[in-house]
């Protein structure tokens, strides 16, 4: 079985990227002709369009019949925004987990009216590693400035979790579904962010 | 191509549960498809609307739940199989027909779609529908996985004709709103054989007064509930396994049999306990309940929502198996009854129903929680540049000029938000019988909201009781205006309610996912149709102090606002401006031009007190930022900055 949660704030793509993730786990599962594999996605968003926390629950395997990673219990945590990555983190990373994390903050409105105090990275780092988590970190909406829109950041976070030994789905059905599900237009952009997202976190493990 | 639409039979694709009710529908043969959105229920008829033209089905988004049912009912009585489809707070609106309905039965096949939202994520509160379809003594389904969504609506088709009557599929936030591999099936052609027969198989089928009346009626639907048990008993939504030498036994329905499959697999009880598995919530197997029951010394029911199943199971149970122990929501209490399911509560039930101890790092539980209070909250905002933005700044202003304690009727859309607070900001509540408080965002101005519609109705009561500490405003929606306050418009003009009525209108029915109504110009399908001015039919019904204003112009509108509260007698503000997010689709807006000029800015925080989240703030220098990602330039925080230190490039315009 694997479980990952994507987290992230409404807007910044974390619901096509684990429909991206999800829908390639399908397609894994078809193409190796395992029959048993189910999958999983439940997501958990606040009622606006915009600027709420999200997370998507992805469950693969055989013995998967309900929606939720329990806690404890996810392999991976895919951060798009680092309080996100917290706030899912520090109740669902297993022990032994990764936590993959773009560091480009996103404040909310407690936080800009001086009601409540952002974490600062280093501290939900060191929080993660006290879990037993392993992170690996990396500015994924500058990446995907240079891959052409800050947009595509969603994107070079899968490429990111594609360079990762734990990631179950192969890159090639990755890709492929990329250029499924994103806007037609944009398939050459989302490309580019997934293979410079990829590079980069494969850049850092070889270290 | 909308996966939906696929004609690969056998394939195994990824679908939401929505999109497989969707799918289970064309499955099913459906003719004619109407809702009213809600979340969690609105992609079912969102996705059938988008693939309308390749099938042979008529679809609307009715004005509201109770017409929506209405039309269904209509549809299927020619023996058209139809499709209703609403959230939970939907059915209360539909209600009237509902209950009388099965009195009369139907022809064609008529499923009701409900998607409960237990966890009240999107909704108002947590009611459990499928007391409803005990109440209309009507068949329940209740899919575990999206693969039984698609099944289940495509059955329920069948069943509906086989009983002649509506039959009930009630899904859950989340099923609907999450996604699942589903192994498509083959659509099947509709009928297209409607007729109208006024003593179809009965005198007088269609009328509930006709001879033999409503009681025999009454009667009839119970005698066809008698015929339902055979198609239950034999149902394959209804399983079990039934271990020898066991005395421990689980009944679970939807969500919760799957919650409860993981939950044997974690705690290593596969093969140790009997097991059913309901696909009807209503009525149950007895056959199978009698086989299960016979050697239980404790029973564990779980379920998602209220105690539905468990009642009928302890009912079932007094007379002939009075011994066992039945652990669920009430009396033996393992799961709360209020909330939702998830895997780790369900886990933790059986333990403590069947005396297992866990295991629990205490060591972990202690770094979790000093981790969390770094964790803040992060409060849900109004979308960049969202129109609402500046009517509440209105609002706010109009009347911070009034002395008094004034109520704000909220209403259900997304200027609901307009009530849900700052998360981090502490209320001290008080007993004083009337208090003002300062509001510091535009997420602190409502004072009341409860369902669609009931904002104007509050206000006219407490305007009819005499209030005199302030003034009295309700808000709403386009959308809403039409499904549930005509009625109360009317009431406010006979009655000469002194109430101020402020419609947000942005055009669409947006927080449900933009879909269109009547002020979009645009049907269900994306074809052209009028628009309903909602000014004229204010006009028409009698309101004499009507305003139209653009909420983008804060001046405007806050004389507007001050107009219509001087006013004695309803008054009606109509704030019109589309929604940013459907512009910004349409348009696909460029880099904005709206920048801070930092030798002007004075870090005085008026701008953040918009509320808009592009607005951010460098706290090292104290300075106001925009957020270019999220910036649509509406030019709000221009008018509203006293120093001028907002403002455009050179040569660009505010929309």
């Amino acid at each position: 079985m694997f479980n990952m949660i994507i987290a992230g704030v409404g807007g910044q793509g974390s619901i096509l990227a684990s429909h991206i993730f999800a829908d390639a786990a399908i397609r894994a599962s078809v193409a190796n002709g395992d029959n048993d594999i189910k999958v999983r996605l439940g997501e958990t968003f606040g009622a606006a369009m915009r600027g709420g926390a999200v997370a998507s629950h992805v469950k693969i395997g055989s013995d998967v019949f309900s929606p939720f990673v329990p806690e404890d219990k996810s392999d991976v945590v895919l951060g798009l925004e680092p309080l996100e990555a917290l706030r899912v983190g520090v109740k669902y990373i297993a022990p032994g987990g990764i936590v993959i994390m773009n560091i480009r903050k996103y404040e909310s409105v407690d936080v800009k009216t001086g009601q409540a105090e952002y974490p600062s990275i280093s501290d939900i780092i060191g929080s993660f590693k006290k879990l037993n988590a392993n992170v690996i970190t990396l500015d994924a909406t500058e990446i995907a400035i240079k891959a052409g829109t800050a947009k595509a950041m969603n994107v070079v976070m899968l490429g990111a979790l594609a360079a990762c030994p734990k990631n179950p789905v192969p890159r090639k059905i990755l890709e492929e579904v990329i250029k499924d599900r994103v806007p037609s237009k944009t398939i050459e952009v989302n490309l580019k962010a997934f293979e410079l997202g990829f590079n980069k976190v494969s850049e850092d493990l070889r270290k | 191509m909308n996966i939906v639409a696929s004609n690969k039979t056998n394939e195994k694709v990824l679908l939401m549960g929505n999109e497989a009710i969707a799918r289970g529908a064309i499955e099913g043969g459906v003719e004619v498809v109407t809702a009213y959105p809600g979340t969690p229920s609105s992609e079912i008829v969102e996705t059938l609307a988008e693939i309308a033209n390749d099938f042979d089905y008529y679809v609307e988004w009715s004005i509201n739940e109770k017409v929506a049912f209405d039309i269904a009912a209509g549809a299927s009585i020619l023996g058209a199989r139809s499709l209703v489809v609403m959230k939970n707070a939907g059915l209360n609106v539909a209600m009237d027909t509902f209950m009388t309905l099965p009195y009369t039965g139907i022809k064609g096949g008529m499923v009701v779609v409900v998607a409960d939202d237990p966890g009240a994520h999107y909704s108002s509160n947590e009611q459990d529908t499928r007391f409803a379809a005990v109440y209309a003594e009507i068949p329940c389904l209740e899919p575990a996985n999206q693969q039984e969504a698609k099944e289940m609506t495509k059955e329920a088709f069948e069943i509906s004709e086989a009983l002649e009557l509506p039959v009930f599929l009630r899904s859950v936030t989340r099923l609907s709103q999450a996604s699942g591999d589903v192994i498509l099936g083959e659509f099947k052609k509709p009928f297209k054989k409607i007729g109208f027969n006024k003593h179809w198989k009965m005198p007088y089928r269609w009328n509930v007064y006709g001879p033999p009346g409503p009681v025999n009626k009454h009667k009839w639907i119970h005698l066809q509930m008698e015929k339902s048990k055979e198609i239950i008993e034999k149902s394959k939504f209804n399983t079990f396994t039934l271990p020898a030498n066991t005395n421990i036994g689980i009944i679970a329905s939807g969500l919760g049999a799957s919650y409860t499959l993981e939950a044997i697999s974690e705690l290593g009880l596969e093969g140790k306990l009997a097991f059913l598995k309901l696909g009807f919530a209503y009525p149950l197997p007895e056959e199978k309940l009698r086989k299960i029951l016979k050697d239980l010394k404790k029973l564990i029911v779980i379920e998602e929502g209220d105690p539905v199943i468990e009642r009928q199971v302890r009912s079932f149970a007094q007379d002939i198996f009075t011994e066992i122990e039945i652990f669920g929501k009430e009396r033996r209490q393992i799961l709360n009854p209020y909330g939702e399911l998830n895997g780790d509560c369900v886990v933790k039930g059986i333990s403590k129903a069947i005396g297992l101890q866990l295991k629990e790092n205490q060591k972990r539980v202690n770094i979790k929680r000093e981790i969390q209070k770094k964790v803040s909250p992060r409060s849900s905002t109004l979308c960049a540049g969202c129109p609402h933005l500046g009517t509440y700044w209105a609002v706010k202003k109009a009347l911070q000029d009034r002395k008094g304690v004034h109520i704000v009727n909220g209403d259900i859309g997304c200027y609901e938000q307009g009530g849900y607070g700052v998360f981090s900001h502490k209320i001290n509540p008080t007993d004083d019988n009337s208090k003002a408080y300062s509001i510091s965002s535009p997420y602190e101005i409502l004072d009341t909201i409860y369902v669609m519609g009931s904002g104007i109705g509050m206000a006219m009561g407490q305007s009819q009781a005499g209030y005199k500490d302030g003034k009295i405003l309700a808000v709403a929606g386009d959308s809403t205006f039409f499904h549930a306050t005509l009625p109360a418009v009317v009431n406010a003009v006979y009655t000469k309610a002194d109430i101020t009525y402020l419609v947000l209108d942005n055009s669409w029915t947006c927080m449900t996912g933009h879909q269109p109504n009547p002020t979009t110009g645009i049907n269900t399908t994306g074809e052209k149709t009028k628009v309903i001015d909602i000014s004229k039919i204010a006009e028409m019904m009698g309101i004499t102090c009507i305003r139209v204003v653009d909420p983008y112009k804060v001046e405007e509108s806050i004389q507007a606002i001050q107009e219509a509260l001087d006013f004695k007698g309803p008054s009606l503000v109509i704030l019109r401006r589309e929604c940013a997010l459907q512009v910004q689709r349409r348009e696909k807006h460029k880099n904005p031009q709206t920048f801070i000029d930092r030798d002007k800015c004075t870090g005085c925080k008026q701008c953040l007190r918009l509320g808009c989240p592009a607005i951010t703030f460098d706290n090292e220098n104290k300075i106001a930022g925009i957020d270019s990602l999220l910036c649509v330039d509406c030019g709000l925080c221009n008018q509203i900055c006293s120093f001028g230190a907002i403002t455009l490039k050179k040569g660009n315009n505010y929309v």
